[in-house]
């Protein structure tokens, strides 16, 4: 417990720091959300002046930290310029259509991976490990960037997946089965790219953590009592590889709201990537902030996440941390 | 006459726990004293982990010492700041037990034994090449050799390189760690007689740090015994070969030579 | 040995590959920026020997394009005029490698514009484009990667030299960077810097915001390096005869730190030049009219483009070399250092 609990506490530390560096970073930089406003003969000064005051973008920086560490205390994260409302709703609703994306994504490639890399690791060294190795090697080469352009490419030509968007036209008036297909029909295409951009690096892991263990002398004797050979796999071999998969898997957790990022610019997903990166350039200070602060929420989550599994699974790290 | 080496109650401690200002500690050395005579040799006896390797580094101001203190020609070095401690550095030399890391493999002999002259820039790269050549003479090591890496070297000849090294900065104490302890036999014999070659040529001390009462035997004029951070025993070697007082000495003794024991009598070899 | 074969091998392929793009001005038939406003968006053009009579020719022609009758975007190739494809041909002007002037390239036609693989939207070339937006890409990808790694080794130096609380302090800042979400903040961190900026003060901020964005793993395994380095007694017997720490850094550690920079290099040059070409193609890296890979992708955001024009997709082709070429070079060096890793993988995700 005490343990989870300095971990815990750790994570808090982390968030208040990214939360302090992105502040000062935004804060810092030249020109805000105003700029463009001011440069505008139509709009008078004293408008920008009065918008601005009502933003308190003429507080001094600590007393705008406190004020922003304050509302995400209450749950709340600052004020968007560009839309006029509330950061957080907006964040909510964009983050919703990445976690679509990439919890399908990170599921499906967990489920790839994990028995692609136990084969290859069963076989080691032998034609269906080196085809794998070889397809891993290949796809690792291949830059997300180009890979999911390509993609696109492939949509557009042939026409079989749409080319953007969550969803089709008079989505509203189709059948809740309809729903369902449109909306999986839109997500075909980047959950491949996401898939096929996180799979080689996982299968990987796998096939070396289980070659590793397959090695040991226990398993030999496993093999001896005459187990059956999935049984083995799975059951032993996994398992005994089971931690620095665990900490892969609370690291692929941690990312889900900040990998797909490209990806969805690409493939025009309304996620929370397109959304940051607008904000970015309109210079809509609270809605990066708390859009950085969110990502680092799920990866500090995931870090922890993961501690909390390996705590659980793995008794040698109790007994050393009870030991303390 | 006054002593070369004087360390008096010296005392270190070493942080054992994990974070650092955790309360346990290792006690290294819990009150050593021993002085040492110019132009002499004080063999220092004991087990690992009696405090020894701590001891040399202390004396050779490498590391600090948590109370005590060391006079070396009549100043407290353990005392000094670490700016003068530099300067006091190259008096007092160190040889190590593994020439293999104590010497960095990819240099050339010529390379090791000049950088000490290096250190002290002032001195033009023909003149360090020239005294370094010298002091592969002094060591007995050929001059064709003086190109060829550190790790294609044999350990005699490492050692010696060592040596070498060490005689670079022309001190007044060399201080040998286990120096001999990784060598053949028949290395051993030729590099302690170089070492007592070296002792008469250049008005050199010896603190020899061993666990073998053979080759104290040979070189030293005092012996010490160390057991757990302090020193249990010490007088002229003789006296402490023939007639040992402590019970750590007498185990000591009886573990490395072949021995009789005649109540009465004492030991003999 | 295999191994040093194998790095050998690599060695070799990647600096033929730089050296071509160090060379564009002489691969490249024409000048990057030299606009054809009568010919966008041209698909690539075929070189042939055989031509439409079932002649042989000796020397390699190709065929000019035109409009097919009655269309707006459809071409044809013209079989009445044969154009010849020239080698060593004096062209537009340049200077290899920055400084020398020439006007030799390396192959070219008289009267009409080869574009082997197409041309834009202005009517330039686009291999011509691809071949100089290398030398952007590249060039950013290896002056980051500079920069990360001397920032790291610095770092890295300090806290396993020093230790200590010093070592503290840089060690949970270096947590605190490797833990935050790379992509979001490179973007953060470029945009908040002024967008509208001179071409180059573009590249030299992409590069800086690049670098100051990866030093954390270079410096902790440095640390790592250090701190079993320091305690080598040929370390401490240099500490003996009075070696100033700046000697002891400069000539016993550094050179023991270099096999892993030189690994961490291999493997972060791939990532920065991804890295540039990210930010460029969203618009907040190198501007037009310098060609990067990145800003060269960035029309196929378009969907006209993206549709009609599937030539403008070729430059995403040209990092795949690098990236096969420098994986390659890290994992030689990591075999050949001992321990086999599994090779990182080229997203931006530092960790």
């Amino acid at each position: 417990m005490r343990y989870l609990l300095r971990r815990s506490l750790h994570a808090v530390f982390l968030l208040l720091g990214v939360s302090l560096l992105t502040f000062l970073f935004s804060a810092l930089a030249p020109g805000n959300y105003f700029d463009e406003m001011r440069l505008n003969p139509q709009i008078s000064p004293e408008t920008v002046a009065a918008l601005r005051a009502q933003y308190q973008l003429d507080r001094p920086l600590p007393v705008r930290y406190a004020h922003w560490l304050n509302a995400v205390a209450h749950g709340q994260m600052g004020f968007s310029f560009a839309y006029n409302s509330p950061v957080a709703p907006l964040l909510w609703a964009r983050a919703r259509n990445t976690l679509l994306l990439t919890v399908t994504a990170t599921l499906l490639a967990w489920l790839l991976a994990l028995p692609l890399g136990v084969w290859s690791a069963a076989r080691f060294g032998r034609a269906p490990d080196r085809v794998i190795s070889w397809t891993t090697a290949t796809l690792l080469v291949i830059p997300d960037l180009v890979l999911a352009l390509g993609l696109l490419i492939i949509a557009v030509r042939t026409g079989w997946f749409p080319t953007g968007g969550l969803t089709s036209v008079g989505f509203e008036e189709m059948s809740p089965l309809h729903k369902l297909r449109d909306l999986a029909w839109h997500m075909t295409l980047p959950v491949i790219a996401l898939v096929l951009a996180t799979l080689p690096t996982l299968v990987r892991h796998v096939r070396a953590s289980v070659a590793e263990v397959l090695e040991a002398p226990f398993l030999r004797a496993a093999l001896g009592h005459g187990l059956p050979h999935t049984k083995l796999l799975y059951g032993y071999a996994l398992r005994a590889a089971a931690n620095p998969l665990i900490s892969l898997f609370g690291f692929s957790v941690g990312t889900l709201l900040s990998g797909s990022l490209l990806v969805e610019v690409i493939m025009s997903w309304p996620g929370l990537g397109p959304f940051l990166l607008e904000a970015i350039l309109a210079r809509d200070l609270y809605v990066v902030i708390g859009g950085v602060l969110l990502s680092m929420i799920f990866l500090v989550a995931g870090n922890l996440f993961a501690d909390v599994l390996l705590y659980w699974a793995d008794p040698r790290i109790r007994t050393a941390v009870s030991a303390k | 006459m006054q002593p070369l080496l004087r360390v008096d109650k010296l005392v270190k401690h070493y942080a054992a726990g994990r974070s650092a200002g955790s309360r346990d500690k290792l006690v290294a050395l819990d009150g050593v004293s021993l002085s040492i005579a110019p132009q002499s040799t004080l063999a220092l006896i004991g087990e690992s982990g009696s405090g020894k390797s701590t001891l040399a580094l202390c004396i050779a101001c490498l590391e600090h010492p948590t109370s005590g203190s060391i006079w070396f020609e009549g100043i407290d070095v353990a005392a000094l700041h670490e700016n003068q401690q530099r300067k006091f550095r190259p008096r007092i030399q160190l040889v190590f037990q593994d020439p293999a890391r104590s010497l960095n493999p990819r240099w050339t002999a010529l390379e090791i034994a000049s950088e000490p002259l290096i250190v002290r820039q002032d001195t033009s790269k023909q003149e360090r090449e020239n005294k370094a050549l010298e002091l592969l003479d002094c060591v007995a090591i050929p001059r064709r050799l003086a190109s060829q890496r550190a790790h294609e070297l044999s350990g005699g000849q490492k050692q010696r390189l060592a040596i070498a090294r060490a005689l670079a900065l022309e001190p007044k104490l060399i201080i040998l760690d286990e120096a001999l302890s990784a060598l053949d036999c028949s290395v051993q014999a030729q590099i302690s007689n170089l070492l007592l070659e070296l002792q008469s040529s250049f008005g050199l001390t010896y603190l020899f740090i061993t666990h073998d009462f053979a080759m104290a035997a040979h070189l030293a004029d005092q012996i010490a015994v160390m057991d757990r951070g302090r020193i249990v025993e010490s007088g002229p070697a003789e006296n402490v070969l023939r007639s040992p007082s402590h019970q750590v000495t007498r185990s000591l003794l009886a573990a490395t030579l072949p021995i009789t024991e005649t109540p009465g009598v004492g030991l003999e070899l | 040995m295999k191994q040093r074969r194998k790095l050998m091998i690599w060695l070799v392929i990647l600096a033929a590959l730089h050296g071509i793009i160090a060379a564009a001005g002489f691969f490249a038939p024409y000048d990057p920026v030299e606009q054809d406003r009568e010919r966008p968006y041209l698909p690539p053009m075929h070189i042939h020997i055989v031509d439409a009579h079932g002649h042989f020719h000796l020397r390699p022609f190709f065929y000019p394009l035109r409009l097919r009758e009655g269309s707006f975007d459809q071409y044809e190739e013209d079989t009445t005029t044969i154009v010849p494809l020239r080698f060593f041909e004096r062209g537009a002007a340049y200077r290899l490698l920055g400084f020398v002037p020439s006007r030799l390239h390396f192959f070219g036609a008289a009267g009409a514009r080869v574009y082997l693989l197409g041309s834009d939207a202005y009517g330039r070339d686009e291999l011509s484009r691809i071949l100089h937006g290398g030398q952007i890409s590249l060039l950013a990808g290896l002056l980051g990667a500079g920069v990360t790694l001397f920032l790291g080794a610095l770092i890295g130096m300090a806290a396993g030299y020093y230790g200590g609380w010093r070592d503290e302090l840089l060690m949970r800042i270096a947590e605190l960077f490797l833990a935050l979400p790379w992509l979001y903040l490179l973007f953060a961190l470029r945009a908040f810097l002024p967008l509208a900026v001179s071409p180059l003060e573009a590249f030299l901020l992409v590069v800086v915001v690049i670098g100051m964005v990866g030093w954390a793993r270079p410096a902790r395994l440095v640390r790592g390096v250090v701190l079993s380095v320091k305690e080598h007694d040929f370390v401490r017997a240099a500490r003996g005869f009075g070696a100033s720490d700046f000697y002891l850094l400069r000539r016993h550690i550094l050179p023991e730190t270099a096999s892993v920079l030189l690994t961490q290099a291999a493997i972060l040059v791939p990532q920065f030049v991804l890295a540039e070409m990210t930010l460029s193609f969203l618009g907040l890296g190198v501007p037009e009219p310098m060609s990067s890979w990145g800003n060269l992708l960035a029309t196929l955001q378009q969907y006209n483009v993206l549709v009609s024009y599937w030539w403008m997709y070729l430059p995403a082709f040209a990092i795949v070399p690098f990236f096969l070429g420098y994986l390659s070079l890290a994992s030689a060096l990591q075999e050949r250092a001992g321990a086999y890793k599994i090779e990182e993988k080229g997203n931006w995700n530092p960790s």
